[in-house]
């Protein structure tokens, strides 16, 4: 049965829960995935929403279920279409475990961007009777990175799957990239901001909604230096994510005529031997003045003694106080306190972050490409999402697709903890065709040129 | 806010006209008594991040009034009479009354979550509010205080217009792309429009025949025939040494003589001027950042801006098309009326 079937089967249905049936894609995610993965946690999902689902028809191609006992109405309306978004995701990605300092003492919690997606769902809700077609989630869960690539291509294949998220660290999207070539597929990196992806890897099949690491380091770059503060004190930490930070931090500064005064690696620890790497003072007590301590510590483990510990009383940046993020949860301006509100309910009460934002966007980008192109058609609505076209992400200028490497252009925000300072692009830097293409690669600084 | 129960039938009749006794004791014997009720010329600004609505005497351009109200004041209309100002506060989940001649709150009345904007009809003594949360549009008996029906709208519904007849009301979706035209009879969404990207405010021309909506995020004003419910055309603006993307139309005001529309561009801090007739931009008049809310005083010789993030408003001379002045208002100032 392919997804197609469905739609005629359910035209009732739909019909009958056009306001209220928000839910209705969380049962089907939720459920697969449950039913996916028999943990002790899972199966108690998987009974509860068993009982969701009786109470929700769900379709029988996701479940045996009958459908809905009551008639199609009378008037003969067109067969309803359906597009289905893969979410794929990995059990057990330690980028969600959460940030600890000790074992009971939790930091920060982590989870997946989900939720973000939900509400993207949920907001389609409005056109299914505009555009007579519905929109729906089907969260795949694998088991490793190395997984994502083949659960893609089975999606695809047996159940005629087109558009994706992936919700993966950069490792997978290679052999994804490899597996998807020249297909009729469309995937959407919405959690890694790994540069590689962007440059290296270069795939057709791709759009990444996550901003890019250089995107993120262009936005806080720009900042500093529109405040003058243009000497800057690296802190490098020691995982290969922290020197991918520091590279895309000390490459912005070049692009943006500021000055690195030291490069010093930290060693995370209390050893009293290595205190020239793990004392903030010592490391911060350099020769010559700097106007801010740049720390890169994907761990987020050292950079919390950094702050109030250096020798000179300077801000910190980076991976603690300010922070360039693809969202936050106090941004109030283009309409996001209605966005961020939508997502707390949704995700019980969590607080909207940049994955969040870049699942969100990619649903929304879908389904914004089936009522413009007022098509279910998949090349139309790639053509669409890889044209010209601006979305509405709720964070000032249009975002819409690069066509050089498939980046979404959108702004960055850099976020305190209680406050977005600013938006970048920030004022003044300016660019000859459009200013969010002032952060990240543009066009003639890539080595990834898909558009010719 | 409790909700009133609703008045037992038999004692609506005599309650009216006590009620009306009340207001004209209160006028006769209120502080600003020596004011007329009607045509002060006084102009109203809601301010949505200091709680408060700023009235400014028009012949001095001097505040003389702070007036506090419910948390985060929104859309203003006045009472047919003018009596009576509403103005939707959206995080009390309220239309509070202010009582004009008194310039004082006298009445709240319960809406669904986050009120933003709302059109009356006064002859079936309704108010049409869009409930930016709660995704719906409360239809609201103003003299019982009770929410009469909800209708479910897509995301962020916001600009409400009731058609002159009050059969039909026009609700935008922000996030929906959407015009629901809803049956004010039976309360069903009988069809929908798509539009542009994010629809926002609405102005019809007085022959009734178009609708024209802003749509915010890609810089356009719909206009949409009335008679089909369907998209007959669209302006783009483009101020001079502005990109497109800045361009950002919020609100917008037709003249009676059905002539000139004027539309206020929101980032691209300009308002523009446009010919009704051939849809042209005329001229665009510079004004402050994030121009929202638009006032039109009834000779149509002045406009006021709402300036979102100059946390003040704008006055133009119609007959030069030129800002005069800037007055400080409150902080984040959304709409502009004139009891004129």
């Amino acid at each position: 049965m392919t997804s197609g079937d469905f739609g005629m089967a359910h035209v009732g249905w739909v019909k009958a829960h056009f306001a209220p049936c928000a839910r209705f894609p969380c049962h089907v995610g939720t459920a697969l995935r449950a039913f996916a993965h028999p943990t002790r946690r899972g199966w108690k999902n998987a009974a509860a929403l068993l009982l969701a689902l009786a109470f929700a028809d769900i379709p029988a191609t996701v479940v045996a279920q009958p459908a809905p006992s009551s008639p199609p109405p009378a008037t003969a309306a067109p067969a309803r279409q359906r597009v289905v978004i893969g979410y794929v995701d990995i059990e057990g990605d330690p980028r969600y475990e959460p940030v600890r300092a000790y074992e009971r003492l939790v930091l920060k919690t982590r989870d997946h961007p989900f939720p973000g997606a939900q509400v993207g769902i949920d907001e389609a809700q409005a056109l299914v009777r505009v555009l007579n077609t519905e929109f729906a989630l089907e969260r795949i869960t694998v088991k490793a990175p190395d997984q994502v690539a083949g659960a893609v291509t089975r999606a695809m294949m047996e159940r005629g799957i087109k558009f994706f998220l992936i919700d993966a660290p950069a490792e997978a999207f290679k052999p994804l990239a490899a597996a998807v070539k020249g297909r009729e597929v469309l995937l959407f990196n919405v959690s890694a901001p790994d540069d590689s992806l962007r440059r290296e890897v270069c795939a057709r099949e791709m759009v990444h909604t996550m901003p890019s690491l250089a995107m993120s380091m262009d936005a806080l770059m720009q900042y500093l230096v529109s405040r003058k503060w243009r000497d800057m004190l690296v802190f490098e930490g020691p995982l290969p994510a922290d020197a991918q930070r520091t590279d895309a931090f000390v490459r912005s500064a070049q692009k943006f005529g500021a000055r690195i005064v030291a490069r010093q690696k930290f060693k995370p620890g209390t050893d009293p031997r290595d205190r020239e790497q793990n004392n903030p003072a010592l490391l911060s007590a350099v020769r010559g003045d700097y106007d801010v301590v740049f720390v890169a510590d994907d761990a987020f483990d050292f950079v919390r003694t950094v702050p109030y510990h250096t020798v000179r009383p300077r801000p910190v940046v980076g991976s603690i106080d300010l922070e360039p993020v693809a969202w936050h949860w106090t941004w109030e301006h283009n309409g996001a306190p209605q966005v961020n509100s939508r997502f707390d309910k949704k995700s019980g009460g969590r607080r909207m972050e940049g994955a969040d934002w870049a699942a969100w966007i990619a649903v929304k980008m879908i389904v914004q490409s089936a009522l413009r192109t007022r098509s279910a058609d998949f090349a139309k609505q790639r053509d669409f999402i890889l044209g010209d076209a601006g979305f509405d992400g709720n964070k000032g200028l249009p975002v819409g697709v690069r066509p050089w490497d498939h980046q979404l252009r959108q702004a960055v925000l850099l976020a305190a903890p209680y406050m977005v300072v600013e938006s970048a692009p920030v004022e003044g830097f300016l660019h000859r065709i459009n200013n969010l293409d002032t952060l990240g690669d543009d066009e003639p600084e890539t080595p990834c040129h898909l558009n010719k | 806010m409790p909700i009133r129960p609703p008045l037992r039938s038999h004692l609506r009749p005599l309650l009216r006209p006590l009620l009306a006794f009340g207001l004209v004791a209160a006028y006769l014997t209120g502080p600003c008594s020596g004011a007329s009720a009607k045509d002060t010329g006084l102009i109203f600004v809601s301010n949505e991040k200091t709680n408060n609505v700023i009235i400014i005497d028009p012949k001095t351009n001097k505040v003389v009034k702070d007036l506090r109200t419910s948390r985060r004041p929104r859309d203003m209309h006045f009472s047919a009479d003018h009596t009576k100002l509403y103005v939707a506060c959206g995080d009390d989940d309220v239309i509070d009354i202010i009582d004009v001649a008194k310039l004082e709150v006298v009445g709240k009345l319960t809406t669904g979550s986050s009120p933003e904007t709302f059109g009356i009809d006064e002859k079936r003594r309704r108010i049409y509010v869009s409930n930016e949360e709660g995704s719906s549009l409360s239809v609201i008996d103003m003299d019982q205080n009770i929410i009469i029906h909800e209708i479910p709208t897509g995301a962020e519904p916001e600009g409400v217009f009731v058609s002159e007849d009050g059969h039909f009301v026009y609700v935008t979706s922000e996030v929906g792309d959407l015009v629901h035209l809803i049956d004010a009879d039976t309360g069903n969404v009988v069809q929908d429009v798509v539009v542009g990207t994010r629809p926002r405010r609405f102005a019809a021309t007085p022959d009734g025949k178009e609708l024209w909506v802003s749509a915010e995020l890609s810089g356009e004003v719909y206009i949409i025939d009335r008679k089909e419910f369907a998209v007959q055309g669209k302006i783009e603006f483009l101020p001079p040494g502005m990109r497109k993307s800045d361009v950002t139309p919020v609100d917008l005001r037709i003249t009676k003589d059905g002539k000139t529309a004027y539309v206020t561009l929101g980032h691209a801090a300009h308002v523009a001027v446009v010919d009704v007739a051939t849809r042209k931009v005329q001229s665009y008049i510079l004004v402050g950042k994030r121009s929202w809310g638009l006032g039109l005083t009834r000779d149509e010789k002045t406009l006021y801006v709402a300036n979102g993030f100059g946390d003040d408003v704008t006055i133009i001379d119609l007959n030069t098309r030129k800002a005069t002045v800037s007055i400080p208002v409150g902080r984040i100032p959304w709409g502009v009326v004139i009891d004129d």
